[in-house]
């Protein structure tokens, strides 16, 4: 996963809990803007953060089968923000199970890939089974 | 958010994409007069994901029919870059190419500055539609209803609120030049002042008016009393006079002086 760098210094993390429907998406734009404009981030930045939150919200609202939530966490550094979007029934299978954005398969849509153009680093796993799980991370100054 | 109508018609593209690179692949290695019309063909098949790319950033303040016109140029870019044999699907590789051209194209406008100005706008104007709906509504109103009263979303309402001015908030103590040392200096240290050699130039026009109500012994006394600081006595020499005689002229040139500088 993401190695901290040297320089860099823990602010804070936030978790939020958004129902699993799309008209829920904006609470979580919202609250990542917020927690993003607490770094030095351009505003620029911030709008390619808000709208990398709402694909991988969409997305795992798309994988869900029927979950209930979307768990956010939201890990502010000094160096960078780390968001993870995961549905609430996401099961953690180590990181065998992670894939880089490249290997998207059909059906999972171009979001990852916008995704992964807007943040410097996307790592996800899609399982119908073990539900979703989206973990990127934008750096400051990237 | 929004649903993606594009998977099934992505699917059936992509084998005849990949048809399509291979034959043109062949087409340009053979400079074969097919090779435009097979360019054009990947074009225009794609069409749909620079418009799927585009509408995402279309809240930034630019329009549509622009990123998207932008955005083509990233996938026609795309599309002389794409080599089968890297194989990945040619949508994971254009995305990049078009996102970053759509990104570039925001960088060139200066866009930096206008994302803050559109929020500030709204900002100020969600601060007129309260008093202007409280009044007209009878209560104060939601967002919902400001959101419909000023053509916006109410995603946006809620942000201009929020972010609308701290987006814009520096503090005063911003260093702007040096590295924390004691000669660095704040933004605090570029706030204007009032002159004070502004209001000194104002009063010496008007002494310079002044002067000339004068005689002109009396204006050759005060110039070497006061401009060359000379002792009256010294003057008086000068001038070949008494001293009290210096002493009196001046007297009577400053009130004189004083007099017409009052008066204005």
């Amino acid at each position: 996963m993401n190695q901290p760098e040297p320089s860099s210094e823990h602010l804070g993390t936030v978790e939020l809990r958004i129902p699993s429907k799309p008209e829920w998406v904006a609470v979580a734009r919202l609250a990542v803007a917020a927690i993003a404009n607490r770094l030095p981030f351009s505003v620029e930045e911030i709008e390619d953060l808000k709208l990398a939150i709402a694909e991988a919200c969409t997305i795992v609202i798309q994988q869900g089968g029927g979950s209930q939530a979307i768990d956010i966490t939201c890990d502010a550094s000094t160096s960078h923000l780390r968001v993870e979007v995961r549905d609430h029934r996401y099961r953690d299978r180590g990181e065998s199970a992670k894939r880089p954005a490249v290997m998207a398969v059909e059906g999972e849509g171009l979001g990852i890939f916008l995704i992964q153009a807007l943040m410097d680093d996307l790592e996800y796993s899609v399982d119908p089974q073990f539900g979703t799980e989206l973990v990127m991370t934008k750096r400051v100054g990237a | 958010m929004d649903p993606q109508p594009h998977v099934d018609e992505e699917r059936w593209d992509r084998a005849r994409t990949r048809d399509a690179f291979g034959r043109l692949a062949v087409a340009r290695n053979g400079n074969a007069p097919g090779a435009e019309r097979l360019r054009d063909e990947l074009v225009v098949a794609h069409l749909n994901l620079v418009r799927y790319l585009a509408v995402k950033f279309a809240n930034r303040g630019e329009a549509l029919d622009d990123l998207i016109q932008v955005g083509t140029v990233g996938l026609i870019k795309a599309i002389d870059r794409f080599d089968l044999e890297r194989g990945v699907e040619f949508t994971t590789y254009a995305t990049p190419t078009i996102v970053g051209e759509i990104k570039r194209y925001f960088r060139d406008k200066g866009w930096a500055v206008k994302v803050p100005r559109r929020l500030q706008e709204l900002n100020l104007s969600v601060n007129r539609a309260i008093e202007k709906l409280t009044v007209s509504l009878g209560h104060s109103p939601t967002v919902k209803e400001l959101a419909n009263h000023l053509h916006a979303s109410e995603e946006e309402i809620l942000e201009a609120q929020e972010l609308g001015q701290a987006y814009n908030l520096l503090s005063l103590d911003t260093e702007v030049t040096g590295d924390g040392d004691k000669n660095a200096q704040t933004l605090a240290d570029y706030i204007g002042k009032t002159d004070p050699g502004l209001a000194n130039l104002e009063d010496r026009t008007n002494l310079e008016r002044a002067f000339e109500v004068l005689s002109r012994r009396e204006r050759i006394i005060l110039f070497l009393r006061f401009y060359e600081s000379i002792s009256q006595t010294e003057i008086a020499k000068r001038l070949n006079v008494s001293q009290m005689h210096v002493s009196r002229l001046q007297q009577k040139a400053l009130e004189k002086l004083r007099d017409v500088l009052l008066e204005k």
